[in-house]
């Protein structure tokens, strides 16, 4: 197998576009993130080790990887609430980034509504003193975005999982992100909540335009919604499109374990997002390069 | 100096009782009602951000304050100020900076406190009246200087609480959800422990050490039982600290009463909070 030069895989990336009308009058765009060789120890244990990897320009990405592989340390990385070596580029001028945690721990018994949450991030004056009506009308419409616009004056404390979510989903989408970061977004929600939320998060994505990364270990969930994914077990294992990248190699490399996920879920090629390979057999010299041509 | 006398007399003619007439009692009432109002509005974070003990460690380190006083030939109320913030930021960036558990910090900061205290008291045994004026502390003999002062951290406690109150109660429900959005969490921590440190010391000389935990959690622990958003947590506790402290203060000054003006006010607070507690009840 030939390994793409990097101006392929830039041309690739825009011709992944789903706005681009003419592929090729789109010479070259930046993935809106590319880690560059992080690494980070803690304790002198290497959590992220040396992880090169791509987050293509409004796709969703997911991180995947077993308990433990720093997908969510990868994330805090990004963030900037940890510090790492190496270096994290990120497209566009001060891109906004939003995150949405996995779970938000907090006191139940707190008296703060849906709506006091909401006007905390957009209100700089203190609550008490009011909440003024242009604030409330926002706070309404994100969450009108979030199909929650019922909960406005619940108690944060008497959600369910799934409301949580998307409350949450709502606040990180005040301020018009253009990387939302989710981490584990189903893992606290059953299954009917989990089809809304990826159904809003898929909607809003295309309309809001942006980037979306998650991390999950949730594979079946990655197939259906995921259009790029990064397979990380401390160091990157492979890279690219969910049929490509969830090839038994790779998982076996990820996850230590076998397994055909095409066959298994009947995995359907997204047509919008024409899948790039670019990943771990070229550029990772981790990833044991026979794997992918034995397998296919 | 601001003459207040005015503000006295008008309350001697709003209030005819004859409580209401003696200098003193003007004097403490107009004191209680800029205090509690902090105590309010700083209880909310206290409660929000489980910092009840953080606050009982630095209404002990007025005993510190005293000894450093007597051995720097200090005032004794400049130094319980400096050793009260010095003890409250020293305990917030230790907790920062270590893996050991926020009580477990505090713990060593009270102990260390109150161990100074009784070292420099057993030294020299003039000061223990000191030492037992700030652990029941007395509302009484405040003057007006003690009220301009008072009146100069109100405002900025104002400033405070409208600047930060929604930073704090974001730090409150998550810190690192805060601090996921942009809030720096460790310049937030500072500040309210600072001027949580400055109203501690001045709710020991109004109310002692003892109490002063108290005074700023039960207003805020009742108005968590009947609020259901943050902004009416906050004005309950407003409302339930200005009536406990006038009525606690008028009780206390009836003869068949006669008794210490701090637990009188103390003791209306918890009647307060059982009440809240039993309102809670019946709606669920």
């Amino acid at each position: 197998m030939e390994t793409p030069s990097l101006t392929t895989q830039a041309t690739n990336l825009a011709v992944a576009q789903p706005n681009s009308s003419n592929s090729f009058s789109i010479p070259f765009v930046e993935p809106s993130v590319r880690f560059d060789q992080v690494t980070l120890l803690i304790d002198g244990v290497k959590i992220l080790d040396s992880v090169e990897a791509q987050v293509p320009q409004g796709s969703c990405t997911a991180i995947i990887g077993p308990n433990g592989a720093g997908k969510t340390t990868l994330l805090l990385c990004l963030l900037g609430q940890l510090a790492y070596s190496g270096k994290i580029h990120l497209s566009g001028q001060n891109p906004v980034l939003r995150y949405v945690p996995q779970k938000l721990e907090f006191d139940r018994g707190m008296p703060i509504t849906v709506a006091d949450l909401l006007a905390l991030e957009l209100q700089q004056k203190a609550i008490w003193l009011g909440v003024s009506r242009r604030i409330r009308q926002k706070t309404l419409d994100a969450l009108a975005m979030v199909k929650a616009e019922s909960i406005f004056s619940h108690k944060l404390g008497t959600l369910s999982g799934g409301e949580l979510q998307r409350v949450l989903l709502a606040l990180a989408l005040l301020h018009k992100p253009d990387i939302l970061i989710l981490d584990e977004p189903a893992a606290n929600i059953d299954i009917k909540g989990e089809l809304l939320l990826c159904e809003i998060l898929e909607k809003l994505r295309k309309e809001l335009n942006f980037t979306q990364i998650m991390v999950s270990h949730d594979l079946p969930l990655v197939m259906s919604h995921a259009t790029h994914v990064i397979c990380l077990n401390h160091k990157v294992m492979g890279e690219g499109c969910p049929k490509k990248a969830l090839q038994s190699g790779v998982l076996l490399a990820t996850f230590g374990i076998h397994a055909e996920l095409q066959n298994f879920f009947g995995f359907q090629q997204d047509a919008r997002l024409p899948c790039n390979m670019q990943c771990a057999q070229n550029g990772h010299p981790h990833y044991p390069q026979s794997n992918f041509s034995e397998r296919r | 100096m601001f003459d207040l006398s005015f503000i006295y007399d008008l309350i001697a003619q709003v209030l005819p009782w004859e409580w209401a007439q003696a200098r003193f009692m003007q004097q403490a009432l107009v004191g209680l009602l800029i205090l509690s109002p902090m105590c309010a509005a700083m209880g909310v974070q206290v409660v929000n951000l489980r910092m009840a003990f953080f606050s009982d460690a630095i209404s002990h380190s007025a005993f510190t304050g005293i000894a450093v006083g007597l051995l720097l030939s200090l005032d004794s109320r400049i130094a319980m100020l400096g050793i009260g913030l010095l003890v409250g930021v020293s305990i917030t960036a230790l907790g920062r900076h270590t893996s050991l558990s926020s009580d477990t910090v505090i713990g060593v900061f009270f102990s260390g406190a109150i161990a100074f205290g009784l070292a420099v008291v057993s030294r020299d045994p003039s000061v223990a009246n000191d030492f037992q004026r700030v652990l029941y502390g007395d509302i009484l003999t405040i003057g007006d200087a003690e009220i301009l002062w008072m009146l100069v951290l109100c405002i900025i406690l104002l400033a405070f609480q409208i600047i930060g109150f929604n930073k704090m109660l974001y730090i409150g429900l998550n810190p690192s959800l805060a601090m996921a959005h942009r809030v720096s969490v460790s310049k937030y921590q500072y500040c309210f422990a600072g001027l949580l440190s400055i109203v501690v010391v001045f709710l020991v000389w109004a109310v002692g050490v003892l109490l002063v935990t108290a005074m700023l959690i039960i207003p805020a622990a009742s108005a968590r039982h009947l609020a259901r958003s943050a902004r009416s947590m906050f004005w309950i506790a407003q409302v339930i600290a200005m009536i406990a402290s006038v009525s606690g203060l008028c009780i206390s000054a009836q003869a068949w009463a006669n008794t210490a003006t701090g637990a009188t006010i103390i003791l209306c607070l918890c009647a307060f909070f059982i009440l809240s507690l039993c309102i809670a009840k019946i709606k669920h």
